[in-house]
């Protein structure tokens, strides 16, 4: 019964441990390692064009990580895109006229919401929404731009501009 | 001989343990048994003898439900083997006790917890007492000392031996041996023999052997049956058998190396073969 | 064996396997049930398979994770991007290598095993010795190692896929130099919990189990019992196991993507 016994202690040692590996991959290699989920407050943002942001995608202020992206709906009335982000309860202190961007992190990659700090005395609140929002930069709308200015056909360019990103006064 | 069940069939019906009606096998489109008859008296040592290949092993293997053949019955003790539903088979396995050509010890566990394997398997024992079964059948085998040896660490008498007790740990009703003499020297031989013997007389166990070691078997056997192409040829007490007559128990029991039996497998015509028929070219 | 043996047509033979091990798995599942009686048998099974692979896991899993995070250094310095060493290093890991080298190390290693202890049993009568004893060798031998064999490679492949981390962290930031937070920020900023680490080690990690334990209890199960049928059963067992694990993880792939 001895023999049995080790083989049972033995074998109780290993899936502990497979699974404890498995524990560890999962929350210390990944994005949930980034932020305490259960302590956040939600501020919306609405944006003409969030380009290939996605749900889950980072917040960052001053290049920090401070939450994600928990969803991304499309507004019917208003024809724009209303984005939710849930930020850590630690960074409550963001003035109420800061801007929501939407950012690109080099060149080509993945698309995040950068947050620019206003100079209001008042915070951002749970619910609150962003006065000022940028959209994201559109590669291709950039090089359009860039080969109609240099044919130097500025009537079509300025009238492009309407749709083009530049601080959008939100709602 | 081919009458031989006819006239016994109704002395022996309440004794038999095993009745065999008309059993035919076919495996891989050779005859192995055609419409065999045979009877395994209650309480005696019975003896099933043959060539190599005349399916003595098939037989047992029939007995216990491994193998189904094409047609006729098995009877053990009333019950017809083929039809049993797995679970009924079971059942009946429990009271048989099968001792392998090769004892068939698992690897895995020594000696006393091989014996004990049956009981746990099938009973909820505490185990003091599953500890006293096993510690006496071992004894009864003279092994108890070899109770914490690993199979790998026994001679193949001293295996075949610890099989016996594992065969026997439920106390069966009916053993099967399924060449028990085989690779043994002769101080083994001796012991496995007398063991089957002591078995039959203190226990009353009806066994079935399968050998072909004559001189063993008839030291131990009350009746012998020889088997050859599918049927039985032969039978009767170990004191006569040999006597018969036949051209059978003639060259088995005689040792000759040709007769029904012959010594060239089947083959073309030897001389056309080598090129050597006078008119062949 | 000689001249006149007949000619093994491959394609017929391997599409005969693949139908007869498709066969065995529901005789395997049929005795699931009766095999809960032999609960012990699979913990102890869940030892030899399991436990016993961690040794080759865990260096093999090492040495994978220090070679990728060499390589993936310098490929990464030509565009100056060696602070995402520790990205690329987790997303091969768990996406593709973790499950993939696990599941042929086991085959090697645990899959042989049990294809010539079966088949072993078989051919020297064992398992007809517990039919004998009424003792089901479906229920008490196939499936516990089955069941064995499933529970440990998600188990296995999280080991791996974590000694292989360390062992990217080892060379990318103790040799060469990448700075330690970099190196686990943009890991955690590029890894998704579902996609790449639950996908990756439990589901095909589960799927691989269940195929490489398959292959080598049938292939032990219907060996002929003899000891050249043993070993070629346990060759075949590698070979059917590597191509059944690579096949699988493309559809698998193409599936979870």
């Amino acid at each position: 019964m001895t023999q049995r016994r080790s083989y049972a202690v033995g074998t109780g040692l290993f899936i502990v441990l497979g699974f404890l590996a498995l524990a560890y991959l999962a929350t210390q290699t990944t994005s949930l390692a980034n932020f305490d989920e259960g302590s956040t407050y939600d501020l919306k943002a609405r944006f003409t064009n969030i380009g290939q942001l996605k749900d889950r995608a980072p917040v960052k202020m001053a290049g920090v990580r401070i939450g994600s992206v928990k969803s991304i709906q499309f507004e019917n009335d208003k024809l724009d895109a209303l984005v939710t982000i849930s930020v850590d309860k630690r960074f409550d202190q963001i003035p109420d006229d800061s801007s929501a961007a939407v950012l690109t992190s080099g060149l080509l990659g993945d698309q995040y919401i950068g947050i620019q700090p206003g100079g209001s005395p008042q915070n951002l609140k749970n619910g609150d929404t962003f006065i000022l929002t940028q959209s994201a930069m559109q590669l291709e709308d950039l090089i359009g731009k860039f080969l109609v200015n240099g044919n130097g056909d500025k009537k079509s360019g300025d009238a492009d501009s309407a749709s083009k990103p530049a601080p959008d006064a939100g709602q | 001989m081919t009458d031989h069940s006819d006239l016994r069939q109704a002395a022996d019906e309440a004794a038999a343990a095993v009745q065999i009606r008309g059993l035919t096998t076919v495996l891989n489109g050779k005859t192995i048994f055609d419409a065999l008859d045979l009877d395994i008296p209650r309480g005696k040592v019975t003896a099933i003898m043959g060539p190599s290949g005349t399916g003595k092993t098939t037989l047992l293997k029939h007995i216990t439900g491994q193998m189904r053949g094409d047609a006729g019955q098995v009877l053990v003790d009333g019950q017809n083997v083929p039809k049993l539903s797995r679970e009924k088979l079971f059942r009946l396995r429990e009271g048989i006790g099968f001792l392998f050509q090769n004892s068939a010890l698992l690897t895995d566990f020594d000696v006393f917890e091989n014996v004990a394997f049956p009981l746990r398997q099938h009973t909820r024992l505490p185990e003091v007492l599953i500890r006293d079964i096993v510690l006496t059948k071992l004894q009864a085998v003279g092994l108890r000392g070899a109770a914490k040896l690993m199979p790998s660490e026994l001679s193949g008498g001293m295996a075949r031996r610890v099989a016996l007790a594992r065969a026997i740990v439920f106390d069966p009703k009916l053993i099967l041996y399924d060449e028990p003499f085989v690779g043994l020297d002769p101080i083994a031989l001796n012991q496995v023999l007398k063991l089957i013997r002591t078995l039959n007389e203190t226990l009353g166990i009806t066994s079935v052997l399968v050998a072909h070691e004559l001189s063993a078997v008839q030291q131990v056997a009350d009746h012998i049956y020889l088997i050859a192409n599918g049927k039985v040829v032969a039978d009767g007490k170990p004191a006569d058998i040999a006597q018969d007559g036949s051209p059978w128990t003639g060259q088995f029991f005689g040792g000759q190396a040709d007769g029904p039996v012959p010594f060239h497998y089947p083959a073309g015509d030897y001389a056309t073969e080598l090129g050597l028929a006078g008119d062949a070219s | 064996m000689s001249a006149q043996a007949p000619r093994r047509n491959f394609l017929a033979d391997g599409l005969a396997q693949i139908g007869d091990a498709g066969l065995f798995l529901p005789a395997l599942l049929a005795a699931l049930p009766r095999s809960f009686r032999y609960f012990r048998e699979t913990v102890r099974q869940l030892w030899f398979v399991g436990a016993m692979s961690l040794t080759i896991i865990m260096t093999c899993g090492l040495f994978v994770g220090m070679v990728l995070a060499l390589q993936l250094y310098h490929v990464l310095s030509i565009f100056g991007g060696t602070s995402s060493t520790g990205t690329v290093v987790a997303l091969a890991v768990f996406r593709e290598l973790g499950p993939v080298v696990t599941a042929l190390l086991f085959a090697g290693r645990a899959g042989t095993s049990i294809t010539a202890e079966i088949g072993l049993m078989r051919a020297t009568d064992q398992l007809s010795a517990m039919e004998m004893m009424a003792v089901d060798p479906m229920a008490y031998v196939a499936t516990p190692r089955f069941l064995a064999g499933i529970i440990a490679m998600p188990l296995l492949c999280s080991v791996f896929s974590l000694l292989a981390i360390l062992g990217g962290h080892l060379v990318g930031v103790t040799w060469l130099g990448i700075d330690n937070g970099t190196f686990w920020s943009n890991m955690t900023a590029n890894v998704d919990v579902w996609k790449d680490v639950i996908d990756g080690m439990l589901w095909k990690g589960l799927a691989f189990g269940g195929v490489v334990s398959l292959i080598a209890v049938h292939q032990g199960y219907t060996t002929p019992p003899t000891s050249e049928g043993v070993a070629y059963a346990t060759t075949r067992t590698v070979v059917a196991s590597s191509i059944a694990i690579l096949a699988i993880d493309f559809v698998l792939t193409a599936f979870l993507m």
